[in-house]
């Protein structure tokens, strides 16, 4: 076949995660070009213009836990500029009593003490400990039980195991004993039994289940509450927009010397004798890699690449992978600022959370189950121009609310008409919040999953690229035996959220499929 | 007399085993009343007596009811590409109204199942084969443009072997269909009469294929014709012991198909079962393939072999040993071969044994003289040919008696 190797790695896909693969690469002195169909950068953690002169997070708009050897790594916040401001969290309630959250510390909204001020900072240091320990295991690739001791990665391994092992004893037995009673309980459960329900815990419940098909009910939303957690539990918004965190990757990825190109979408990847030697361009060109990384999610690299390279038990576990969205994308442009009855004017800028109990959160998932349109969804909603007046000119604002949750595919599709209905749902429950909020918007933008798939490739519009559930993290991220990035066929990987560790704004998936590549020597 | 009144039946599922068409005959055959289950059918193990039955397979002719076996057809233009993804052989070579044996496997390389595999068309394919198969094969064809059918109800199958097989097919009318068909072809004799010239005894023998419906009829016609042919109907017994005199391996008894087996390490690659040439690594990808790559770099674990066991009493799950001392494999399948006049066996061994290591092998056996049992450990020597062939088995056209 075709022996020319136009680069060493060629990176499908410029959201942060594929930049982070890149970067991390380059670093390594490998030739790396970095392909992305669209023509903007970040993927979900890209920005958008909504109308003249406003800058808007399109997708995600806010950092919970990228990770910090890829910051480290990439020098983000050194030598490339990344400036985020952390955020208060502010939990709405109905009757104007709002809680908020700064700091792992509850009050409410007006300085009042909150009754459950004390199981919140209990709870809240426990989760974050134990997300710390989580944490460690998201910089390398799941551990396997394969392979013989005598390999130096898996001696790497069963000593990075060891080491949580070793943590899990430092927490002392009664802490243990708690890490493994709620790892693998629900978030419903869990919060109850510190607090009685409310907006405090409601705020937690949905942070526990925001991009996921899960209610706080499921099994496993523990897990995901503490992932969220994993860097200490707190909310940055970064300075610029979510497009700013995209902008610094790849700023960092161009520093070592990757070649991006927006717009150039692979339209396949070239397999021969069992190795992926390249990649076809939607415009028929053709370029040779040693190894390609991809950050898609794993069935559209599987048909990439091509079904007859994989093994059918492989197929079988990509076609079950559960990767239903649940969010929606809601982006307006306000001509002023809403006023919130109740909250202190410079809390307006503060993370919004409308889940005015765990009770609301749960009952908000029950009809997405069903295919069916949410009437009370769960919000949160972030004003970041008040943080970042750059963002817009002439008094405007940008109103950004995450929907949890609506149907992946309700019946008879997302039409117009569906879309607008969910709009006007939006608006009526942030009116509650907010009213006169609706009066104030000049424009909007509704992103239903199948939008969210088409503009980033994210499998189903997951916010994740696919369930974060125990049947789907760790050694079974995607699927069990492709966990370790290398994805069946030789030099091929992926490197996206839908592998280990997962989703959100980390970049660790890159960062270590990036470390999985040059540790096998593929490229 | 009241009229019975009608009560709806509920959907009717038979309970129990199943009768295959050829029953009503079968049954006024069988002395022995020895049934047993094949896939959910009536199949018998004896009809008369087994050393009638295994002497007509080696010197008469014999009619076996192969029905239960279950078979698939795979068609549609990626048919062959469906194959090649599913098999370890090379599809591509099984020509057009040809037959192919082959093994598939699961990621692990270990073997699904083995069967025979007819070529009808350039993208219509059937597979023959022992275990049930259909998810499988649905979700080997997924994202492939190809229609997987069961067939196992609608087709039905007859063996008859043994030297006469051709005399007989002669007098029952399709002798010049067949006299041109070596081994492995297979051809449409008669409309909706498919012949095949296969079989599992390592002698002259073929196959008949047709509808579900006409398999009575067909069998009625060879039976007209067997008289001067010491045509025999047989169980599942005699031709276990021409099939292991043939060196010929049955899943579910000289390995397990490791979607049938729960515990860990029981399934078998087809390295280990001695089938290297099945596995064409330069093919493309099939499933497997890696993890046979890796096995063939590092070799296999075990080694299944054919034996020749001293003295005559059948070894059948005899352990093995090296040197008397060391246990390193067991008997799959044993008989004393009444042809061969020898006592031979498969058997499976834990590599290096019957690999790299091949001598001062040991089998032992427990005999019962009247009703007291001696433990005797006699020499076994492993041997690289069947124990039984026989020239006639591929003479083209067959000879007449």
């Amino acid at each position: 076949m075709s022996a020319a190797r136009d680069f060493d790695v060629i990176v499908i896909g410029a959201g942060h995660n594929g930049l982070a693969a890149a970067a991390t690469l380059a670093r390594k002195g490998r030739r790396v070009c970095v392909l992305e169909r669209s023509d903007t950068l970040g993927g979900m953690a890209g920005n958008f213009s909504p109308a003249k002169g406003v800058t808007a997070p399109r997708m995600a708009h806010l950092l919970y836990n990228l990770n910090p050897k890829v910051a480290r790594d990439l020098g983000l916040g050194e030598r490339i500029p990344l400036k985020t401001l952390a955020l208060p969290s502010v939990a709405l309630s109905p009757d104007g009593n709002h809680v908020v959250v700064e700091a792992g510390k509850a009050r409410f909204a007006d300085g009042r003490a909150h009754p459950d001020a004390a199981a919140f900072a209990a709870l809240h240091d426990r989760l974050t400990r134990f997300a710390g320990l989580l944490a460690k295991m998201s910089e390398n690739p799941p551990p396997g039980l394969q392979g013989s001791l005598l390999d130096p990665a898996k001696l790497g391994e069963l000593i990075r195991l060891a080491r949580l092992g070793l943590g899990l004893k430092r927490l002392g037995k009664v802490e243990m004993r708690e890490f493994l009673r709620i790892l693998m309980s629900n978030a419903h459960d869990l919060l109850l039994d510190e607090m009685g329900d409310g907006p405090l815990a409601g705020l937690l419940a949905a942070d526990a289940v925001r991009g996921a098909f899960a209610g706080p009910r499921s099994p496993g939303t523990v897990f995901t509450l503490m992932y969220r957690m994993g860097n200490g539990g707190n909310v940055a918004l970064p300075v610029g927009g979510m497009g700013a965190v995209a902008e610094a990757f790849a700023s960092a990825a161009r520093a070592v010397g990757c070649d991006i190109r927006l717009g150039n979408g692979v339209a396949g990847i070239e397999v021969a004798d069992d190795r992926a030697v390249g990649v076809l361009l939607d415009d028929g060109t053709r370029l040779g890699a040693g190894a390609i990384l991809s950050s898609a999610g794993p069935m559209p690299t599987l048909k990439l690449a091509g079904i007859r390279h994989f093994d059918t038990e492989a197929v079988r576990r990509l076609r079950h992978h559960r990767c239903k969205g649940s969010v929606a994308k809601i982006n307006l442009v306000l001509s002023g600022v809403p006023a919130i009855p109740g909250l202190p004017v410079d809390l307006n800028r503060g993370r919004l959370v409308i889940a005015p109990s765990v009770e609301y959160v749960e009952r908000a998932f029950n009809p997405a189950k069903y295919g069916e349109m949410p009437t009370a969804p769960s919000i949160e909603l972030l004003l970041p121009c008040l943080s970042d007046p750059s963002l817009a000119s002439d008094g405007r604002q940008v109103a950004s609310a995450i929907v949890n949750f609506v149907p992946p595919a309700p019946d008879g599709g997302w039409t117009k008409a569906r879309r607008n209905a969910l709009l006007k749902t939006v608006l009526g429950v942030l009116e509650q919040y907010a009213p006169g909020l609706s009066g104030l918007v000049t424009q909007s933008e509704t992103l239903v999953p199948p939008d969210i798939e088409a503009l980033t490739g994210a499998p189903g519009g997951h916010w994740h690229h696919g369930e974060m559930g125990f049947d789907q993290v760790l050694t079974n991220r995607p699927a069990n035996g492709m966990a370790r990035y290398r994805f069946g066929v030789n030099g091929l990987y992926l490197c996206g959220a839908a592998a280990h560790p997962g989703g959100d704004v980390t970049g660790a998936p890159g960062r270590n499929a990036a470390l999985q590549l040059l540790r096998d020597g593929v490229a | 007399m009241a009229k019975s009144a009608k009560i709806p039946q509920p959907f009717a599922v038979p309970i129990g085993l199943v009768p295959t068409p050829l029953q009503p005959r079968l049954e006024a055959l069988s002395q022995a009343k020895a049934w047993a289950g094949w896939a959910g059918y009536i199949t018998a193990r004896v009809l008369d007596n087994v050393e009638f039955e295994y002497f007509a397979i080696r010197n008469q002719v014999t009619l076996f009811d192969i029905s239960p076996m279950h078979k698939y057809r795979i068609t549609g233009p990626d048919a062959l590409a469906v194959m090649n993804r599913l098999i370890t052989r090379d599809a591509a070579k099984i020509g057009i109204g040809r037959v192919g044996y082959a093994m598939w496997c699961n990621e692990q390389g270990m073997v699904i199942d083995d069967g025979t595999i007819f070529r009808f068309g350039e993208a219509d394919f059937r597979l023959c084969c022992q275990e049930p198969m259909l998810t499988w094969l649905l979700d080997s064809a997924w994202g492939f443009d190809a229609e997987i059918r069961d067939e196992s109800e609608a087709i039905a199958g007859l063996s008859l072997q043994g030297p006469t097989a051709f005399s007989l097919l002669a007098e029952a009318g399709f002798g010049d269909a067949v006299a041109g068909l070596k081994p492995f072809d297979l051809d449409e004799v008669e409309p909706g009469i498919w012949i095949s010239r296969t079989g599992f005894t390592g002698d002259l023998g073929y196959e008949l294929w047709c509808g579900w419906d006409g398999v009575l009829a067909l069998w009625d016609r060879l039976w007209a014709a067997g008289g001067n042919w010491g045509l025999r109907a047989i169980g599942g017994e005699a031709l276990d012991i021409a099939r292991i005199e043939a060196g010929f391996i049955a899943a579910g008894v000289d390995f397990q198909p490791v979607h049938g087996a729960i515990r860990l390490g029981r399934g078998r690659s087809p390295l280990e079962l001695g089938f290297a040439r099945m596995v064409d690594f330069d093919k493309g990808h099939f499933n497997g393939r890696r993890a046979l790559l890796a096995e063939r770099a590092r070799g296999p674990k075990h080694h299944l072999v054919r034996l020749d066991i001293g003295g005559f009493r059948p070894a059948d799950g005899a352990l093995l040993y090296h040197k008397k001392k060391k246990e390193v494999g067991h008997v799959t399948s044993g008989i004393w071969s009444p042809t061969a006049k020898r006592n031979v066996a498969l058997a499976e061994l834990r590599a290096p044994y019957g690999g790299a290591v091949k001598g001062d092998l040991w089998a032992e056996i427990y005999v019962n003289l009247e009703g007291q049992w001696d433990k005797r450990l006699v020499p076994v020597r492993i041997e690289d040919k069947p124990f039984f062939t026989h020239k006639r088995a591929r003479a083209t056209p067959p000879n007449r008696f």
